[in-house]
């Protein structure tokens, strides 16, 4: 089987929030959580760098390590989920979680957090495939219906992909080397890079996938 | 189905024990009377009975000396029993859905919590200190700790309950509201009603001799 | 169904990705080829390859080796302090960080020490206890119950003394499900119901979290003056309590070991509920590095404070004849206070305040006046 991962490519990512707001939107997300967002780093600043991040579907997941009530489970693709009717909000995932992917709906005191709610890959949840409780509690299962999450689906610069782990690095390894190659060639064009191409080596900036 | 039937059939069961119960337990008190009173009044009675009704309400020197404990943690529980009850939206919710068809106001989450966590502090201070000190030990009944114990789990079933998402734990909840709205009317809880009859007679009863009370 | 993935070559995969994705802006310093980039990856080795053939043979003025940017990003995105690096759009608690510095070291506090060493040393304490038992028995009043009594614990004071007990058995409880639930718990309950039990725990365990700083609180103000170290204390450590050898030792109203229980209560046990309190207000804003530190607070102090309470639970029950009778109804054993706290019992008969059981049990007793010893206040009410 597939082993579903997302991947954000941070030379390509331009901050333009739409798979924001894609999954906002293909998952009746309630106020105040996202699942995705895009976290720019030396923002306004030379080597200034965006990426999305949302649930990662940890092969080895500490959200699920943690869970008092060992309610995450993994499926065959590789997409980790969780069931909301066992939660009880601790938020000791959002604790362990390497990319701060758990979010909670309340925001009131005495712990009141409710129900953890996360990325979970277009896939759904426990309950049977696009169902309505499913829809309500867990957002759209694409996976289901054959499609690929819808944030990057939509992400216009193919910066963000979602897929198969080996899909995925296939696409990528591809382009490091006409980057590499292109850099090589051209230069490139952001401060502070140091290489310089020697003549020879043809690349393009940017593979076609 | 046992769901359905505490959601259902015993609810409204026991509300109708609660009222007519209530009811009828009033109404008994009331039909006996006042002894006729033939000094030649100073003041109305009922100016002195409404004033004594909200008056008592206040702590008073010589109570405040004796027993502070029991003066703040009685305080501590019924206010904060009060609020949470009343205020407390989830509760509204079920008023209004229920019964009245109407809300009101509600706390935010924060202020019901603060008064639960008031009204558990003073509950068990409360029923610690009837336990401990041996007058009131010598003079609690069965009943007194049956009324205790009986709020007492109503108040930690909710609190339980508070997550708001388990159904078992709502009927939990529901279930002891019921076991004591049953209980409610053949027991000392009848305080809630008959307080005011009782103030309102010492208060009536000290206007006509002319005694602020 | 699903089946669980195991291993972490994905894991490993995805982190290659995410370093190459960052280190492409530049060339790549010997340092970082060295550290991340170790799989075999045919990517990798080309990459190397065409690094080589843009590196200057010999670094000279003309084109320094620098630092490539890359690098930094990437560091800054591996952040190791807790203020978030990036900037985003979604504002809630460390949104703006892309990895979470402590999130693994707690993990791994909670799961592989919390939880498998909190379970033995409580298990421990428990068993060491009931060894205890088995070996010492129960402390007897040597010279037998006696009809005399002494008044020791106010109303106030055993009223205060119930209301901590009582909160933090609740506490603990409900502490142990959230804890140790999953291992013990859900084999035996299944996961709705234990989560239904969780979450009750959870509210219950946060409802009653702030009472106990106010219980103790309580108890800190009320005995306070009488567990301050005093002299005969040292001597009741170095004789070991009267457990090692058969000697009796002197104390005070209070004895070495009970102060120092009481100073570990007031001092861990605050730790433990202000700890807890962090916990119980999630969404201040609260990085995660704070929310973990407490956690770990939290979890060491309330393990340090249930296995001391085993003890004190055991002597005041079975453990100790005439110990719980003080704490129940106020009065002690005139032979068990001579026998454990024989400086206060003197100290009580020069004051003449022996009352007899008869004026302990009834109302009589109760109207005595408070002995002498102790700030004690009220006497009954
Ligand atoms: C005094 C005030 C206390 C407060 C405010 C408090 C609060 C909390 C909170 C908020 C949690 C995390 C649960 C969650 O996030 O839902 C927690 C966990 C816990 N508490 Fe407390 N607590 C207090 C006292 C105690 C005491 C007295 C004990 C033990 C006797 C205790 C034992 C535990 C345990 C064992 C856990 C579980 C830790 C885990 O699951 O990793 N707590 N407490
Ligand atoms: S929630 Fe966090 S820890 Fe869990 S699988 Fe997603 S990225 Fe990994
Ligand atoms: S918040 Fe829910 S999913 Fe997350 S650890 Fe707690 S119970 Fe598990």
């Amino acid at each position: 089987m597939a082993r579903m991962k997302f991947y954000c490519d941070a030379e390509r990512c331009i901050e333009c929030n739409g798979c924001v707001t894609a999954c906002k939107n293909e998952n009746e997300v309630p106020w105040g959580v996202n699942r995705r967002r895009v976290v720019t780093i030396k923002d306004g600043v030379p080597g200034e760098r965006s990426l999305s991040v949302a649930c990662m579907h940890c092969s080895d997941a500490p959200c699920a390590a943690v869970c008092p009530v060992d309610c995450f489970y993994t499926t065959e693709d590789g997409v980790v989920l969780h069931d909301k009717d066992i939660c009880i909000g601790c938020g000791y995932c959002f604790y362990a979680c390497p990319f701060g992917a758990p979010q909670f709906p309340a925001d009131g005191a005495f712990a009141t957090r409710g129900k953890m709610d996360k990325c979970t890959f277009c896939a759904g949840g426990p309950k049977a495939d696009n169902s309505a409780e499913e829809y309500r509690k867990y957002g759209s299962n694409r996976l289901a219906e054959g499609k690929l999450p819808l944030c990057a689906e939509m992400c216009s610069t193919k910066a963000l992909l979602a897929g198969d782990a080996d899909v995925l690095s296939e696409i990528y390894r591809k382009r490091i080397v006409y980057r590499a190659a292109s850099s090589l060639q051209r230069g490139v064009s952001y401060q502070d890079a140091t290489l310089r191409s020697p003549s020879g080596l043809t690349g393009r900036a940017s593979s076609n996938e | 189905m046992i769901g359905d039937f505490i959601d259902g059939p015993l609810w409204y069961l026991s509300l109708t024990v609660f009222l007519l119960g209530v009811v009828w337990r009033l109404v008994a008190i009331l039909r006996v009377g006042v002894a006729p009173d033939f000094s030649t009044a100073r003041h109305g009675g009922a100016g002195g009975a409404l004033r004594t009704l909200f008056t008592r309400s206040l702590p008073r020197r010589p109570v405040f000396t004796r027993g502070k404990v029991q003066l703040i943690a009685g305080y501590m529980f019924h206010l904060g029993l009060f609020a949470l009850l009343f205020l407390a939206q989830p509760h509204v919710e079920f008023i209004s859905e229920r019964i009245t068809g109407f809300g009101w106001v509600t706390l935010p989450h924060w202020g019901f919590i603060l008064a639960a966590e008031v009204a558990f502090a003073g509950l068990l201070l409360l029923l610690l200190y009837r336990l401990m000190n041996p007058v009131t030990r010598l003079i609690s009944d069965t009943g007194d700790y049956t009324a205790s114990l009986l709020v007492f789990l109503v108040m930690l079933s909710g609190c339980l309950a508070l997550a708001q998402a388990y159904e078992g734990l709502r009927l939990l909840h529901l279930l002891l509201a019921e076991l004591l709205l049953i209980y409610f009317p053949f027991s000392t809880l009848m305080h809630a009603f008959t307080f005011a009859i009782s103030r309102g007679y010492t208060g009536a009863a000290m206007a006509r001799k002319g005694v602020n009370a | 169904m699903y089946r669980p993935v195991s291993g972490t070559a994905i894991l490993r995969l995805l982190q290659l990705l995410i370093v190459l994705a960052l280190v492409v802006a530049g060339n790549l310093s010997a340092q970082t080829q060295a550290e991340g980039i170790q799989l075999p990856n045919p990517g990798t080795d080309l990459w190397r390859e065409v690094r080589q053939r843009a590196q200057p043979a010999t670094p000279g003025p003309t084109s320094p080796m620098r630092q490539a940017p890359g690098i930094d990003l990437w560091s800054e995105v591996q952040q190791t302090n807790p203020v978030p690096a990036g900037n985003t759009q979604v504002k809630s608690v460390d949104s703006g960080m892309l990895i979470n510095p402590v999130g693994d070291q707690w993990r791994r506090f909670r799961m592989e020490m919390l939880v498998p060493y909190g379970g033995y040393v409580l298990g421990g304490a428990l068993l060491l206890t009931l060894a205890f038992y088995l070996i010492r028995g129960r402390v007897p009043i040597h010279a037998g119950p006696s009809d005399k009594r002494l008044l020791r614990y106010t109303v106030y004071e055993r009223m205060i003394h119930w209301f901590i007990a009582a909160i933090f058995l609740f506490l603990a409880l409900t502490g142990l499900t959230m804890l140790f639930g999953r291992s013990l718990l859900i084999p035996l309950l299944g996961p709705e119901a234990f989560s239904l039990l969780a979450s009750a725990s959870k509210e219950g365990h946060n409802l009653f979290g702030p009472l106990f700083l106010l219980a103790l609180a309580l108890i800190f103000f009320r005995f306070v003056r009488r567990n301050i170290y005093q002299r005969g204390d040292l001597a009741w450590l170095l004789r070991g309590g009267g457990v090692i050898g058969s000697k009796h030792v002197p104390s005070n109203f209070f004895n070495m070991g009970e102060k120092s229980m009481f100073w570990m209560l007031v001092l861990v046990g605050g730790v433990t509920a202000l700890s807890g309190i962090i916990l119980v207000f999630p969404i201040l804003g609260l990085g995660r590095e704070l929310m973990a530190l407490s956690h770990v607070a939290h979890g060491v102090t309330a393990m340090a404070m249930m296995v001391v309470i085993v003890g004190h639970i055991y002597i005041g029950s079975i453990g100790m004849e005439g110990a719980l009778e003080g704490m129940a109804t106020g009065y002690c054993d005139l032979n068990w206070a001579r026998e454990h706290h024989d400086w206060w019992a003197e100290q009580c008969e020069q004051n003449g305040e022996v009352v007899s059981v008869e004026e302990a049990a009834g109302t009589e007793g109760f109207a005595q006046g408070a002995p002498k010893h102790a700030p004690l206040g009220e006497t009954g009410k």
